[in-house]
């Protein structure tokens, strides 16, 4: 648990980076710290390790204050990414991840087990990269390694400062799915800084939108994309939005062929396919069943997200439920009504990222 | 074809003499090597974590690798007070200071921040950072400089000759004083050699332990450490008296005389130290101790030592006697009594081109200071009896004057590149290039005329001294001097030799 505790950073050119920065990071959770350039998302990031003092405030670290700390100690319990990779040259593979294992005086073998196993976590082939300098690696492999230098002596928090954002997108994705996987094995409290929208929706537990050194919004990709505080957190994600959130009432069918007035039952087939009954003030009296209404309790309300509604369709064998507010039938959604809506924002999103 | 064969003859007759010099060479390049590089490493890596301070101290390095090396040379002399080996060292290796400084400070500096800032945030104290990044990531720029100093060493170290050091640079320069290319190239091709030998180890060493193997490292410095300290036990054998001299036949010759004649008749230990590059270097040698004796011109001391000009038509003994006086007065020295030959300067010309200008006289070259070039040594182009005299006591100067070192001016004369010299008159080359005399008409030139200089000090404790080397007093004709002259510069016999010939023939032991 890292508890920032009204961080202010002041450079001595007079650029305020970071004001009044406070917030709680759970142990174990991917906390994300994105805004545009020059916000003091990687200002906050460094002084969890004390690269960077803070002019104010106490930074907290399982409740304790990390100037009580050895500095090195600290750092050693911090592992570190860094968007340059920044794998030392002169040094092999395996010596690279061995670094803080043996500053905290590993045996030679504990070491050697350990640097096999985080190359075989990853798919690198001890036999094969080992013994092979940072050079003779692609970026993606880099950072990987990168990665298991910063994990190698077990830290409990691991920062990362933009860590992808110097690979390709397909290394990048890649990367991404990497360091999810990992952090529901491993569980460390990862704190993630990034400027790109997609990786913290992708990554983050919870997000936390900077803007010049103040929190402008801490939530779940969730919360964020639908209540957006201000314009400032809208511009930024843009007009994304996560379809499973979308309410059902965005996507039903209010003028639904599913729907019938009891006065025309008797007009219908005797088929039992899914059709649903409203008298004339379209109060909602059930289903039809031949000739007959019966009752049916499978239901969703106009506000659900489409997330949730989704769970309703595997209790009852129908391809269409009601939608009902107060008992007033509204309209129906049906998988048909989710496919045609998935697509058509699936094409918003497309026309965007060509913008 | 010839030089290469009289190379190969000179090094068959002469290589005891070579080896020790090779091995004067390396020891005094690695010692100054090995200084500089233990005092730039350190001093390179404490600025770069000192960055304010580092430009005004590498500046300062930069400012000392461009005095000239012989000044340099000459400095440390005074400086340490000392002649010979530990000068030579200390001037070497400030020399050498600035290539190993500025590539080891740009070498740590030029580490990418990311990667320091990555070695930090990993943990790694300052010097753990810098064994383990900095220093394998800076060391191929710090070998660079190491290999950059080593060739400059090996290069410069042959000048320290010229402050009795030894070296290669004593064939280079008894070569350069004699025109002699089988000695020049004695000494500059081993010299180059050896530079290019110290590269490949070096080169070797950088190849081998990239990455952390430090053992060819460790193995080259204790190899280097051996040499170096090899000649500490080895050589350590006080001598009770050095004699000096400057370069050249004639000191090394007298020299040697002394040296013969102190030991025939005291248990005094004497040694020779010849090879001084001017009278500065080698009456610095005398007042700091380094050299006992030495023998000085009259006219020398008078007019480059006291600064006084003797009168026009003075004689031998009246120069030789104020000479005394003033060194006795001035400096508290002993000046002991001269031999007979005076080898006073002259102007020479060669003996057809005198003869079709009808030149016999200094004065007969009045109407031809236009067309006649001069080829003077920097002394006689500077001293208050040598060009600037002419241009007084004769009253004309010359239009073209090159100056050049003095071995080298003979042969210009002989090729006609100049039409006349100064000159000593006792010259083997004389003999040899059967150069023309010009009379001096008007007495310019002050009697030179050899004799033992020493400390006061040095006579009241071995007050013998004074009998045995006077027995040289009013000895030795211009005829004889000439002889002996020619037997060094032209037959290649070994000074000592000659010198212990003449004074065995002449009867000077009994």
């Amino acid at each position: 648990m890292i508890t920032f505790e009204n961080i202010s950073k002041e450079f001595p050119d007079g650029t305020k980076a970071v004001r009044q920065f406070t917030t709680t990071i759970q142990k174990g959770e991917l906390f994300v710290l994105i805004g545009p350039s020059g916000c003091g998302k990687t200002t906050t990031l460094k002084m969890i390790n004390r690269l960077i003092a803070p002019t104010n405030g106490t930074i907290y670290i399982e409740g304790v204050d990390i100037n009580n700390w050895n500095k090195q100690a600290l750092r050693w319990n911090i592992g570190y990414v860094l968007q340059q990779i920044a794998l030392f040259p002169t040094m092999t593979i395996a010596e690279n991840i061995s670094v803080v294992p043996d500053m905290v005086n590993w045996s030679k073998k504990e070491i050697s087990e350990r640097v096999d196993e985080l190359l075989r976590m990853v798919d690198l082939d001890p036999a094969t990269y080992r013994s092979r300098k940072p050079v003779e690696l692609s970026g993606g492999q880099q950072q990987r390694v990168g990665v298991l230098r910063a994990l190698a002596a077990d830290p409990n928090i691991l920062i990362m400062d933009e860590p992808f954002s110097a690979l390709d997108p397909l290394t990048r994705e890649q990367l991404q799915r990497d360091v999810k996987e990992l952090q529901s094995r491993i569980q460390k409290t990862i704190v993630f800084v990034t400027h790109d929208m997609d990786e913290a929706m992708a990554l983050g537990d919870r997000i936390c939108m900077m803007n010049e050194g103040k929190i402008v919004q801490i939530g779940t990709p969730a919360e964020i994309t639908r209540n957006p505080v201000n314009q400032f957190v809208k511009d930024f994600i843009g007009n994304r939005t996560n379809e499973w959130e979308s309410p059902v009432k965005d996507i039903m069918d209010p003028y639904s062929d599913y729907i019938v007035n009891i006065n025309e039952l008797l007009q219908l087939s005797l088929q039992n396919e899914p059709v649903y009954v409203i008298d004339n003030e379209s109060y909602f009296l059930g289903r039809k069943q031949g000739h007959e209404v019966m009752e049916h309790n499978i239901t969703l309300s106009p506000d659900m997200s489409l997330n949730q509604s989704i769970y309703y369709f595997d209790v009852i064998d129908v391809d269409v439920l009601p939608v009902l507010e107060n008992n007033t039938l509204v309209g129906t959604m049906s998988y048909k009504n989710i496919v045609s809506y998935m697509k058509s924002t699936t094409m918003d999103t497309k026309r965007k990222g060509e913008i | 074809m010839n030089t290469i064969q009289s190379v190969i003859e000179l090094f068959q007759s002469r290589q005891s003499m070579f080896w020790t010099l090779v091995w004067e060479h390396i020891h005094m390049s690695l010692l100054a090597l090995l200084c500089a590089v233990f005092i730039a490493i350190p001093l390179g890596i404490y600025l770069s974590r000192k960055t304010k301070i580092a430009e005004p101290i590498i500046g300062i390095a930069a400012v000392l690798q461009t005095i000239p090396s012989l000044a340099l040379l000459g400095f440390m002399i005074l400086l340490l007070n000392k002649i010979g080996t530990l000068p030579a060292v200390v001037a070497l290796a400030v020399y050498a200071l600035l290539p190993v400084l500025r590539n080891t400070y740009t070498g740590i500096k030029e580490v990418d921040p990311a990667i320091i800032e990555a070695a930090t945030g990993m943990g790694m104290s300052s010097f753990r950072r810098l064994r383990k990044i900095e220093l394998p990531m800076a060391m191929p720029i710090i070998m660079a400089g190491i290999r950059t100093s080593m060739v400059l060493i090996v290069g410069t170290a042959t000048l320290a000759a010229l402050i009795s050091a030894g070296g290669l640079g004593d064939f280079i320069m008894t070569g350069i004083d004699r025109a002699d290319n089988a000695y020049i190239l004695l000494g500059a091709i081993p010299a180059a050699l050896l530079a290019l030998c110290f590269d490949i180890i070096l080169r070797i060493v950088e190849k081998t332990s990239q990455g952390k193997s430090l053992f060819p490292i460790g193995a080259v410095l204790t190899a280097s450490f051996l040499v170096v300290a090899a000649p500490l036990i080895s050589f350590d054998q006080e001598s009770d008296i050095i004699i000096g001299g400057k370069l050249g036949a004639e000191p090394e010759i007298i020299a040697n005389m002394y040296k013969y004649l102190i030991e025939d008749e005291t248990d005094l230990q004497v040694s020779v130290e010849s090879g001084f590059g001017s009278t500065d270097a080698a009456f610095n040698a005398l007042s700091v101790d380094e050299i006992d004796i030495y023998p000085e011109f009259t006219g020398t001391a008078m007019s480059a030592l006291l600064e006084k000009t003797p009168e026009s038509g003075s004689t031998e003994t009246e120069v030789y006697t104020q000479a005394r006086q003033g060194m006795a007065n001035e400096y508290n020295m002993a000046y002991l009594e001269p031999m007979k030959f005076n080898n006073t300067y002259a102007i020479a010309m060669r003996e057809q081109h005198a003869q079709e200008l009808g030149i016999q006289t200094i004065s007969d070259m009045e109407p031809y200071t236009d067309e006649l070039t001069a080829g003077f040594t920097f002394e006689f182009a500077d001293r208050e009896d040598g060009y600037p005299g002419i241009q007084d006591v004769y009253g004309f100067s010359f239009e073209t004057v090159e100056t050049m070192d003095a071995g080298l001016r003979t042969r210009a004369v002989e090729t006609g590149e100049v039409d006349f010299i100064d000159a000593y008159f006792t010259d083997a080359d004389m003999v040899e290039y059967n150069l023309r005399v010009l009379e001096d008409d008007k007495n310019l030139f002050p009697p030179y005329q050899g004799a033992p200089l020493m400390k006061q000090k040095t006579l009241d404790k071995h007050p013998r001294l004074e009998n045995i080397l006077n027995q040289l007093s009013g000895k030795i004709t211009n005829e004889d001097m000439q002889q002996m002259n020619y037997m060094v510069d032209y037959n290649d016999t070994d000074p000592s030799i000659v010198a212990r010939d003449y004074l065995t023939e002449n009867g000077f032991f009994e």
